[in-house]
């Protein structure tokens, strides 16, 4: 479903180039479960934002679902991304002065979903997050787990075909993360949905299908389960 | 999608109190200032407009160009005129003469009640050009009778209660009986012709004997003409028609380049002063200035409203990252923002309406007008969602552009510092808000000393406790006894008789000859007062040389007392005994010369006058004794005045009074620049606290690290102080000029005009500077104040 061919990111600093991607080629298929793993500056989180479009390779090709990321307009992008892209972030990242529900709700706004089918579907993920009782409390209200858990029911809203997760259980305690992390799998199990997580942690590495090791900007090893 | 955006900009407002009262009031104020104005404008153009064929109306006017004197328009006309361009004119559809409509004043009486309302004299072709809306009557008929009168609703009520007026009598100047033959509404605030009632010009010719040949006298310049012309036709086509009339039925004329032109009534409220015989000013030159004070009020205010946003945009930035992250597009993104300026232009505009409608009332008492908002028009409404829209948008433009321009990485992850990015543009912009600011006060400042100095600019004589009433013919008739015992009541010092009040001049006539005149030069423009006995002692006028006229009768019927600016202009050294020709009377006699005095404009130097004496005037001068209580004095002198005049009710005008009127309009342009002046500096300042409390925030942590390092209060105050210290400084700079440029030609129009001196603008620099620093002082002490350890704990 994507393929990243020869993908370099730099930024000048000075008179210097300062790597962060060095020529990664990387190809993901459909159901994977990917970990990206790797030290501090090791590139992985920009290796993440250019999967999800929020950044862009200064060279390489990206191709994903068939299209040329490269190639294509920010209006075009913005679509595709839309339709096939969820994320979900370390520091959840929801909107403080919008309530559960309505964070929940807001990418389907921004699809143009109408108003009925969007509550029929938030009624939907709420239920099924077992969330429904906080569903009008605001972020600042809820525990860090919860909050997570809010930020992935808005990355998956939208049905997307891939989940991109940013240490997701990195604010978490362990148990949290354990429950993010089963989370994932039964996504990935039983739904389909392809899933690339970074992290730090080797036991949350562990839950996917494949783990990807990141140094000084290339892949140093890539291990299949 | 709209309903979550409103979501969100009502929950951020709810949450940031602060900003959201400094954006709505700011904002309200600047929109309130900009409706008032706006529809104060709206009145002025309105003028007029209410007559159906406003477009085909003309006044005529006589232009001159003398070499000697200069050029100048008059709407005083010659009667001719009249039937030579009704008769030989293609293209006029109606001429009517009138006798000064508005001006004039007319004494009717119905049994014991007595009005002196404005009034006219007026061909019956009048009604047709001006068709104000009548209640009763004919107006194709009404002023054909010699004695009839129309009258408005309200004279009628105060003359014959809710009986039907038409066809009553009423007594004009206790001379004759006429019958009401039309009753018309009130004239709105918005016609430049305002009077209560008309009477038809045949009866002033009947009345008033010096009349009896002005229907062929080319010289008699005394009426006022208007015409209306055919649908269709344009003033273009007639003017080269109407231009040289003058000099074909009087070639007298071609010495001061007579031409006959027409200005259109619709112009006649907003440009009244002429230039080479085109109108290009007047009322319009304020109307402009302060249609630029508005949108310069509003333009603060929306600084104000894009600085605290942007300033704000650390707090907004995550969620901007958030939405790009879960899909939003920048189009998106920036129609939120909008929409959220737009409500709280929206919320600002509802404060405005109310901010107005509590103004209104002095607004209008300051100003002399009548405007009110109008609630039940559609257009109002129209335009009021049109002015919202337009700066819901000026204001949340750059806010919205610049917010949805974050990257999201970026923001996300908190690499840039955002907020500060935005600092260069904010510092231009509270520039731009403190030039304009102090652009009016420094206006404001000198529009105040130019007033001041022409008030205090010697006049040639005592106002103190100074009267005049004009003087009907019973008056006249029994003005020795009159005089006798108003003296004798010991409330009068003194009293005379003139043919102008001291505050005009009624006539202007010529000195044709006078020695030492060069060959061929032509006669000098004067003005011509007629005065009886004591007139110089009364009104406190100096005289230089020479004597006073003598009480008897018949010595001085052939002498003249000039002013210094005649025997200045004609170039005596040594004026008394001197012989004239004055206002074709040959060889009068100079007997005196008397201090300069100024009746017409302040501002303008002392006209050459000439005084003569006579028994005709029938203006009362007269000055109460000191130390009487004026208004008591005046009581008591109504009651004479009453005796002697018992058809009029008793009306006089204090000189003083009288004087301070002619700066009327100075004095209202100078209170308005202030009160906007003052507007202007609170919109910019509300603005700057906002500013000077996101600093403040922004650098808590360096203040922290300071004070431990042992900055003191005085310090920290001077560090957050400072910035914005330097940025009003620039706008002082930046100010001056730009008023200087605005007020040079303004103060120009004045003859008699203070300079500019350097010490207006270090007084506005200094003014702008300590309304600064007590503005942004508030919120840097209290920084300073901050206990350092809670600031660097929460790092």
């Amino acid at each position: 479903m994507l393929s990243l061919q020869h993908i370099s990111k730099y930024y000048q600093v000075g008179g210097n180039k300062n790597i962060i991607l060095n020529n990664i080629s990387l190809e993901v298929d459909e159901g994977e479960f990917i970990s990206i793993m790797g030290p501090s500056g090791s590139g992985k989180s920009t290796l993440l934002n250019i999967i999800g479009m929020l950044d862009e390779p200064n060279e390489g090709y990206h191709y994903f679902m068939g299209q040329a990321v490269h190639q294509l307009k920010e209006k075009q992008r913005s679509a595709l991304y839309k339709r096939y892209i969820g994320f979900v972030f370390q520091a959840y990242h929801l909107i403080d002065e919008l309530t559960v529900y309505e964070n929940i709700e807001t990418p389907l706004i921004y699809q143009d979903v109408k108003g009925s089918e969007r509550k029929a579907m938030v009624a939907d993920m709420l239920d099924r997050f077992q969330i429904v009782g906080k569903k009008d409390l605001f972020p600042a209200q809820l525990s860090g787990g919860q909050q997570q858990l809010v930020g992935i029911a808005r990355a998956l809203i939208a049905s997307p075909k891939l989940i991109l997760a940013d240490e997701p259980t990195g604010n978490l305690n362990s148990k949290q993360g354990e429950d993010i992390m089963e989370l994932f799998r039964k996504l990935n199990k039983e739904d389909g949905v392809t899933i690339i997580q970074v992290t730090h942690s080797e036991k949350n590495a562990e839950y996917g299908t494949r783990i990807i090791n990141l140094l000084d900007g290339k892949i140093e090893s890539s291990r299949k389960f | 999608m709209i309903r979550n955006y409103l979501k969100i900009a009502w929950r951020n407002m709810l949450r940031n109190k602060v900003y959201s009262v400094l954006n709505v009031v700011g904002l309200a104020a600047g929109m309130a200032v900009a409706l008032l104005i706006g529809l104060w404008v709206a009145q002025q153009y309105a003028y007029d407009r209410f007559l159906p064929n406003y477009k085909n109306l003309y006044q005529v006017k006589f232009n001159f160009t003398d070499p000697h004197d200069g050029e100048h328009t008059q709407p005083a006309v010659c009667l001719p005129l009249a039937n030579v361009l009704r008769t030989t004119v293609p293209g006029i559809k109606r001429v009517a003469e009138t006798g000064w409509v508005g001006f004039n004043v007319r004494n009717l009486r119905v049994g014991d009640k007595k009005l002196l309302p404005a009034s006219g004299d007026v061909d019956p072709g009048f009604l047709k050009i001006f068709q104000y809306p009548f209640v009763k009557g004919d107006r194709n008929t009404a002023l054909k009778d010699v004695y009839s009168i129309v009258i408005d609703e309200s004279t009628a009520k105060a003359l014959f209660g809710n009986d039907d007026p038409m066809y009553k009598t009423i007594r004009v100047d206790n001379q004759h009986d006429v019958k009401v033959t039309g009753v018309f509404k009130d004239i709105p605030a918005t016609a430049s012709l305002k009077f209560s009632s008309l009477l038809p010009f045949s009866y002033k010719r009947l009345t008033e004997p010096w009349m009896k040949n002005a229907y062929n006298e080319w010289g008699n310049n005394s009426f006022e003409m208007y015409v209306e012309l055919q649908n269709g036709i344009t003033y273009e086509q007639i003017a080269p028609k109407i231009k040289d009339l003058l000099i074909k039925y009087q070639p007298d004329y071609k010495r001061a380049k007579g031409e006959v032109i027409f200005q259109p009534v619709k112009d006649q409220h907003l440009y009244s002063d002429y230039k080479n015989g085109k109108a290009v000013g007047g009322l319009i030159d304020y109307v402009r200035m302060f249609s630029l004070i508005g949108a310069l009020v509003l333009l603060i205010a929306c600084i104000n409203f894009m600085n605290l946003s942007t300033a704000r945009s650390e707090k907004r930035a995550r969620e901007v990252g958030v939405r790009k992250a879960i899909g939003s597009q920048r189009r998106d993104l920036i129609f939120q923002f909008l929409t959220e300026s737009l409500m709280i232009t929206f919320a600002a505009f509802l404060f405005s309406i109310l901010l107005v409608q509590l103004v209104l009332g002095p607004f209008n008492a300051l100003t002399g007008s009548t405007i009110s908002i109008p609630y039940g028009s559609l257009i109002f409404w129209g335009i009021m969602i049109g002015y919202v829209a337009l700066t819901g948008l000026l204001a949340g433009s750059r806010p919205a552009f610049y917010l949805s321009s974050f990257n999201p990485v970026k923001v996300l992850k908190g690499t840039i510092q955002v907020g500060k990015a935005a600092s260069l543009p904010r510092r231009i912009l509270v520039v731009v808000q403190f030039s304009c600011s102090v652009s009016l006060i420094i206006s404001t400042v000198i529009i105040y000393q130019q007033i001041q100095y022409v008030k205090d600019r010697p006049v040639g004589y005592n106002r103190d406790r100074l009267a005049s009433t004009f003087m009907s013919d019973d008056l006249m008739h029994g003005y020795d006894a009159l005089k006798n015992e108003l003296l004798a009541s010991r409330m009068v010092e003194s009293v005379t008789k003139a043919s102008s009040p001291l505050t005009n001049i009624f006539w202007h006539t010529g000195i044709d000859k006078w020695p030492g005149q060069n060959a061929g030069e032509q006669g000098i423009n004067i003005a011509g007062i007629t005065v009886t006995d004591n007139y110089f002692k009364t009104v406190g006028m100096k005289l230089i040389e020479g004597r006073d006229f003598s009480p008897d009768w018949a010595s001085d019927t052939t002498s003249v007392i000039i002013n210094e600016a005649a025997a200045k202009r004609m170039g005596l050294k040594e004026p008394v005994n001197q012989l004239i020709d004055y206002a074709g009377m040959k060889k009068q006699r100079i007997i005196g010369v008397v201090q300069d005095a100024l009746m017409e404009s302040p501002y303008t130097p002392a006209e050459p006058t000439v005084f003569n004496h006579g028994r005709g005037p029938n203006i009362m001068i007269y000055r109460l004794a000191a130390g009487v209580d004026p208004h008591a004095a005046m009581e008591k002198i109504g009651k004479i005045f009453d005796k002697y005049n018992p058809a009029y009710p008793f009306d006089y005008v204090f000189v003083d009074d009288a004087y301070n009127q002619k700066f009327n309009f100075e004095t209202l342009i100078g209170k308005l620049a202030g009160i906007f002046a003052a507007l202007a500096i609170f919109i910019s300042c509300l603005g700057l606290f906002g500013l000077a409390a996101y600093v403040a925030e922004q650098r808590t942590k360096e203040i922290g690290i300071r004070k431990v390092l042992g900055a003191s209060i005085a310090n920290v105050w001077m560090l957050l102080s400072k910035d914005f210290l330097v940025l009003v400084l620039i706008s002082c700079v930046i100010a001056s000029p730009v008023a200087l440029y605005f007020l040079e030609p303004w103060l120009k129009k004045y003859d008699y005009h203070i300079n500019i001196g350097p010490g207006v603008f270090l007084f506005s620099a200094i003014a702008a500077i300590i309304i600064t620093v007590l503005t942004v002082s508030f919120q840097a002490i209290k920084a300073a104040l901050a206990n350092p350890v809670s600031s660097l704990r929460s790092e």
